[in-house]
């Protein structure tokens, strides 16, 4: 069957049908960003008959877009950076060494896989309040960071206990110490997965509304979901300015994945893909 | 789960760990040096806060002034009270209708198009990367926008069913008591299809191409060759899909309550144990911190142990197959 | 990558450190009072009547900052636990109020602000506490209930609006054979329900004198009247749009301002929204005409006391927030509020210059009706209102009985409701 032109021919079928359905709907957002408003509400799903530009410039104006996008690229870029830092750290003892503690340790961070942050919201913001956290960004990507690391550990041990044994040998011959073995051997092959575990901790941290809405009190440190949600409130009636507010929210994220994408594969083929 | 995943982690590695040094006292400085910082900020900015919520589950609150110790009151009244109860049990059962389901409809649908690439190595990237796009985007804006698209007097989705003859298919969705949770969990699915697909994607590369080759000659067909050669070597990766669906499908929160409200949509249909919470939480009144930890104690201990006694069930399924 | 990750994260450390440096006061010596909300819509309205204060004091500036209202509660209570919090905060009103007090978040207003005496007792209602009895806000805005009709389609199908409800279901019957859908109506949002049982039922179960026995304790949800009053209010789903219980609130507003629908029984805050989206939109207001078997023979118009503006009790300017907070309990402010956001102010002795408000003002000093489950049935968990959305939507949808559903609303709040006396 795998060699059949026939079945060829209804394999592409059955990956577009699904890439239909998998990106119609964000198509129609696209579409719709690019109509004026009358138009759409009359007619909510037809194509642009003139395209326009004008929902942009009123979402890029009337929201102050630029600064919540460059808190939100500064935010997710450190939170994700701190996060695979140390969760690459710690998983290369736990995925290489021996030592008395190790499965207990791991499962200590593992088990955060299971607990939904959100429910501590109150005893994080007396603790952000007593260390001067609130309304600060470094809070935020402290918070994020230590929130993604039961999963990017999990999937940095997996990733690192499949490295053959003897990548640290020569090194260790060579005479290298831990760390320079963690640098200039560990590090560059865990690449992929690396990669992996930032893209995965990026959409949650990005798209992530309620800590900074209860946590942040300036509006200059707002980040994109938080300025949205309050865009939504001031221009509910406004829904192709809407539809482009959302288009600019995801357009990072999207490149990024695209860029990524062949180093995610990789990172999961050697990694919990096993 | 904790547990499972290491018994997953060891599996695909035993052997390999260098078995050198072990308790020299170098080593535990390194040990700590490597494992410190991530230690350190998990346990100051995710452990803490966790238990310390959990804590405020045996006292009774003022509005944000913590009262006497009440014990087990804030307990009792989740479990007993009017009309709690009988919340909880309906919005526990939703969650389990809602694991079901996504296995059935998110993890075989990741899986059946894994086998589709797999076997279609052209454009496999372009398809990888459309499948995942929806995750991309925050489940609030998902449910902002598929409510749009189901809404029976604006929606496409009837608009499209009356076009073409199909008036008897169209439905209030969201606000039919038997098609809301269905509907939660398609949404759901077509959002987070990504992540099983391209898990389940890079198992099946892992596969050595000689094992299907030997089936095929022997004259199996393709549908046998998955379920007797593929299907056990990606086994274990289908345990850890299960337990991050598990996991997963009972803490959900953010799409349900942006497509059903903080009650779950008409009927409660879709309420969930988040949402309960959220309830409690945000509109439970002055008493509302050490109720709703009280639930979220609850909530916890039933993912854990479920998850513990899940990992014992498929690691049995592992060694005798 | 490892590098560039440096990079990033000392840059981002660097940036986040510089950016949580105290705002402290500006050098001119001005001094600013934040004054939080959940009107996020109403951002701009709000900052020009501060304007009309700062004016008048000079070195003082107000802010009005809107959070997104569904989590304002959450806001509001870490805001007044802790620093870099509000001066002044919008409060809901009734039983939402209480955790904010219980807090000890709110400063008492008693003896503090003169003008509030002039008030009468059941707006105070709104904003008392339920331990000490004391006031904790400024009441800012009164909210009435109504059907807002669409003149244009009432006009078109000579109907005028009712004087009975004969007239009322006959005008209906004209509408949906023509093709119009009588009523737009949300179920999904089911926090509109409660809102929508009171608009339609209110005469039905009696309105003010029920409430007064339910207080004393003579009365029950169970009363065949109260059960006859979500009947009568189910009733009328025949007169609403085709697969009503799949439309949420933003569509049926949209079924109306579009014209698709030729009424919306809701809250007097739709009138603007709907003026902002349809500007040429022509609208009426009218509330419904006893009933049969009504137990009052007069039409009620239902209302409430929105919320008000109360003072954190950890502000370092107290004395500035509490004079802006006198100042908001004064005619000054109430015209301006009117006037600006288009609302009945709370203010004794304001009028809305707006014909429409004007209209449901007066109806609801006529005849107010009651709005049962924000008010007297919101302070105690379970809450009336989670109650009676949930069982209203179990009616709508056939699933219960209007019986059940009350006897699950008194078994519910007996738990915590103590009749007075």
């Amino acid at each position: 069957m795998k060699t059949t032109a026939r079945g060829r021919i209804a394999t592409q079928v059955l990956l577009w049908a699904y890439a239909g359905v998998a990106a119609g709907p964000l198509l129609l957002v696209v579409l719709g960003s690019l109509r004026p408003n009358q138009d759409l509400l009359r007619d909510p799903l037809g194509l642009p008959q003139r395209p326009t530009l004008a929902n942009y410039e009123r979402a890029w104006q009337s929201a102050s877009l630029s600064t919540y996008l460059w808190n939100s690229v500064l935010i997710t870029a450190a939170a994700v950076a701190l996060c695979t830092t140390v969760s690459l750290m710690a998983a290369y003892p736990l995925a290489r060494w021996h030592f008395r503690g190790r499965a207990m340790l791991a499962a200590y961070f593992l088990s955060g896989l299971m607990l939904p942050i959100k429910l501590g919201i109150l005893p994080i913001f007396y603790m952000f309040q007593s260390m001067s956290l609130i309304d600060s960004r470094l809070g935020l990507i402290l918070l994020y960071a230590a929130s993604g690391i039961p999963f990017s550990v999990f999937v940095l041990m997996a990733f690192l206990r499949g490295l053959p044994r003897d990548v640290e040998e020569a090194a260790r011959i060579d005479g290298a110490d831990e760390l320079r073995l963690f640098r200039s051997v560990i590090t560059p092959l865990a690449r992929p997965a690396i990669a992996t575990v930032a893209v995965f901790q990026i959409a949650p941290a990005w798209n992530d509304f309620f800590f900074p809405l209860v946590l942040l009190r300036s509006t200059d440190k707002y980040t994109i979901p938080v300025g949205l949600s309050r865009f939504f409130g001031e221009h509910a009636a406004d829904r192709g300015a809407l539809y482009a507010g959302l288009v600019l929210a995801v357009l990072p994220l999207v490149v990024v994945f695209v860029i990524a994408s062949r180093q995610i594969v990789a990172g999961l083929t050697a990694g919990i893909g096993r | 789960m904790s547990r499972r995943v290491c018994s997953a982690v060891s599996s695909s590695g035993s052997g390999l760990v260098a078995k050198r040094g072990a308790g020299s006292s170098g080593r535990v400085g390194w040990t700590a040096f490597f494992c410190g910082p991530a230690a350190l900020l998990y346990t100051v900015f995710v452990v803490v806060p966790l238990v310390t919520a959990l804590w405020y589950s045996i006292f009774s609150w003022r509005g944000t002034t913590q009262g006497p110790l009440s014990g087990l009151d804030n307990y009792a009244t989740v479990l007993t009270a009017y009309p709690y109860q009988d919340q909880l049990l309906r919005a526990f059962g939703h969650n389990g209708v809602f694991f079901v389901g996504t296995m059935l409809v998110q993890n075989t649908v990741g899986l059946a198009l894994a086998l589709l690439l797999h076997r279609a190595p052209l454009g496999r990237r372009l398809f990888q990367t459309l499948y995942s796009l929806p995750y991309l985007i925050s489940p609030l804006v998902v449910g902002y926008l598929w409510s749009m698209l189901l809404s029976p007097s604006f929606g496409p989705v009837n608009a499209v069913l009356e076009a073409v003859g199909l008036d008897a298919l169209a439905r209030p969705w969201l606000g039919d008591p038997g098609t809301a949770l269905p509907v939660v969990v398609l949404v759901n699915a077509w959002q987070w299809v990504g992540g099983p697909m391209l898990i389940f994607g890079a198992a099946l590369a892992a596969v050595p191409a000689e094992l299907e080759e030997s089936a095929r000659i022997d004259g199996a067909s393709a549908w046998k060759t998955f379920w007797t050669v593929r299907f056990p070597l990606i086994l274990p990766t289908v345990g850890v899909v299960t337990l991050l669906t598990f996991i997963g499908t009972f803490n959900v929160f953010d799409l349900v309550f942006a497509l059903g409200g903080s009650s779950g949509g008409p009927g409660q249909a879709m309420d969930v144990l988040g949402l309960l919470f959220y309830r409690l939480a945000f509109q439970g009144g002055v008493n509302a911190i050490g109720l709703s930890s009280a639930l979220a104690m609850l909530m916890f201990v039933f993912v854990f142990g479920i998850s513990l006694l899940v990992d014992r069930m498929l690691r049995r399924r592992e060694v005798n197959p | 990558m490892a590098k560039l990750a440096r990079w990033v994260l000392a840059a981002a450390v660097v940036a986040a450190a510089t950016g949580c440096a105290p705002g402290g006061a500006p050098a001119d010596g001005n001094i600013t009072l934040n004054v939080w909300g959940w009107r996020t819509e109403d951002v701009a309205a709000y900052n020009k009547i501060f304007e009309r204060y700062e004016k008048n004091h000079p070195g003082v500036n107000v802010e009005y900052r809107a959070f997104k209202n569904t989590e304002y509660n959450t806001i509001l209570l870490t805001g007044l636990a802790g620093d870099a919090g509000p001066d002044l905060a919008q409060l809901r009103a009734y039983g939402e109020l209480q955790p904010s007090i219980a807090s000890g978040g709110l400063l008492a207003l008693d003896g503090q602000i003169e003008a509030l005496k002039s008030f009468p007792s059941s707006t105070l209602d709104g904003v008392r506490s339920k331990d000490d009895g004391k006031v904790y806000g400024v009441p800012f805005a009164i909210q009435t209930m109504h059907v807002i009709y669409n003149k244009k389609l009432f006009a078109a199908h000579a109907i005028a609006p009712p004087a009975t409800w004969q007239d009322m279901t006959a005008g209906a019957d004209t509408l949906q054979s023509a093709g119009v859908t009588p009523f737009a109506v949300t179920v999904r949002d089911d926090w509109m329900l409660p809102i929508e049982h009171e608009i339609f039922g209110a005469g039905r179960y009696g309105g003010p004198d029920f409430r007064e026995r339910l207080l004393r304790g003579n009365a029950k949800f169970t009363d065949p009247d109260y059960v006859a009053s979500i009947e009568l209010y189910a009733g009328t789903t025949k007169y609403w749009q085709p697969k009503f219980s799949g439309v949420g609130y933003d569509d049926a507003k949209a079924l109306f301002a579009s014209g698709k629908a030729a009424m919306f029984p809701g809250g007097v805050w739709e009138l603007a929204e709907f003026r902002r989206a349809v500007p040429d939109i022509e609208m009426g207001i009218f509330n419904v005409p006893p009933p049969p078997d009504a137990k009052v023979n007069k039409t009620l118009t239902p209302g409430f006391v929105d919320g008000s503006f109360g003072v954190s009790s950890r502000t370092p300017r107290q004395a500035q927030a509490l004079e802006l907070a006198r100042w908001m309990a004064s005619a000054e402010f109430g015209q301006a509020f009117s006037d600006e956001l288009t609302q009945i102010s709370a203010v004794p002795g304001t009028t809305p210059t707006d014909p429409l408000l004007k209209q449901a003002f007066e109806g609801f000093r006529a005849n107010p009706g009651p709005y049962l489950m924000y008010g007297d049935f919101g302070y105690g968990t379970p809450s009336g209102a989670e109650l009676l959305r949930a069982g209203l939507a179990d009616v709508l949808l056939g699933r219960k009985s209007a019986a059940d559903v009350a006897s699950g609303l008194q078994r519910g709040v007996e738990q915590w409701f103590r009749p007075r006396g």
